[in-house]
């Protein structure tokens, strides 16, 4: 009876908004680290981004380490 | 429960391990990393592309020094990414986690995480250090190791589902390793060749995965204290019954 109850508390308890955020933050992330090759900067800088591909070389060896393809 | 303050803790959870995580890199990893792009420049110089000129070496200190700090930035980034899937996971399932409080419940899900996440996806496509990968194939091996590690992932959370509804639990875990089985025989390999002296990519590829499994180790430490010792639970309890 506790049992049951206790898992429709923990069911209402987490807020959706939280899941939709932390949910953007994962996939940000994740392509900042492990898949960006001058994407999220060309807005900005256009073609250079690509050719000096800033992101990527701040997280070149992060990228390796984590077993991302890098290169 | 505050939702700024649950997003809080999961975020700066993920950016300490990340922290951890760029910080043992930065000691255990690095000195394979130098070796490989020494092997990288040496190549290119037998090929005549670049010449040992002061002026090459000066380039190349200033973007290895971007290199190396950015390894604990970019694991503050990745660890707060890999975090907030270990908290939106955790935050779901913990009433379902072994484990008598919510570092146990923590370290336990750590564990699943890091093998269906990490270490699954790694025994098909292992991390490869510099001087490994042509430039032409990297959209295919991203497409191919985000996809493995997309299969492994969904793949046990479909059998976890399984393993919910069946008395005889022993069908999801055959359920998941058949999946995973037939995955790797039906994925193609890693298309580029692995030109590079054993030892060193023997001795990179456990550093690399020392590193991760750090991450896991730290996260799963983190979160799983804060939420005990804030007491999420019962804050969530009396706010959202």
């Amino acid at each position: 009876m506790s049992q049951s109850k206790e898992i429709a508390i923990s069911k209402s308890s987490v807020p959706k908004i939280a899941i939709i955020a932390l949910a953007a933050v994962f996939a940000l992330g994740l392509f900042v680290v492990g898949f960006d090759q001058g994407h999220l900067l060309a807005p900005v800088f256009g073609e250079q981004a690509f050719d000096q591909m800033w992101l990527h070389e701040l997280t070149h060896d992060m990228r390796h380490a984590a077993g991302f393809p890098c290169h | 429960m505050k939702t700024s303050l649950f997003i809080a803790i999961i975020l700066v959870s993920g950016a300490i391990a990340g922290t951890a995580h760029g910080l043992v890199n930065l000691v255990l990893v690095e000195p394979f990393l130098d070796s490989a792009i020494g092997i990288e420049n040496q190549n290119l110089f037998d090929s005549g592309e670049e010449q040992a000129t002061p002026e090459f070496w000066a380039n190349y200190y200033s973007y290895r020094a971007w290199q190396k700090g950015g390894e604990i930035l970019a694991g503050a980034i990745l660890g707060t990414a890999m975090g907030a899937l270990f908290g939106i996971v955790y935050s779901l399932s913990k009433n379902m986690l072994p484990g008598k409080n919510a570092v146990k419940k923590a370290l336990f899900l750590a564990l699943v995480m890091w093998a269906t996440l990490y270490v699954i996806p790694f025994a098909k496509y292992p991390a490869n250090p510099p001087t490994v990968g042509d430039p032409e194939t990297i959209i295919l091996r991203q497409t191919l190791y985000l996809a493995f590690i997309a299969i492994s992932g969904l793949g046990a959370l479909g059998f976890y589902q399984v393993y919910k509804r069946v008395n005889k639990k022993t069908i999801a875990f055959a359920g998941y390793a058949g999946l995973m089985v037939a995955a790797f025989i039906a994925m193609p390999a890693n298309p580029d060749p692995v030109n590079i002296d054993s030892g060193l990519l023997a001795g990179f590829r456990a550093t690399s995965i020392i590193g991760m499994s750090s991450f896991w180790g730290v996260v799963a430490l983190v979160l799983g204290t804060l939420w005990q010792k804030l007491g999420l639970d019962r804050i969530s309890h009396q706010k959202y019954q």
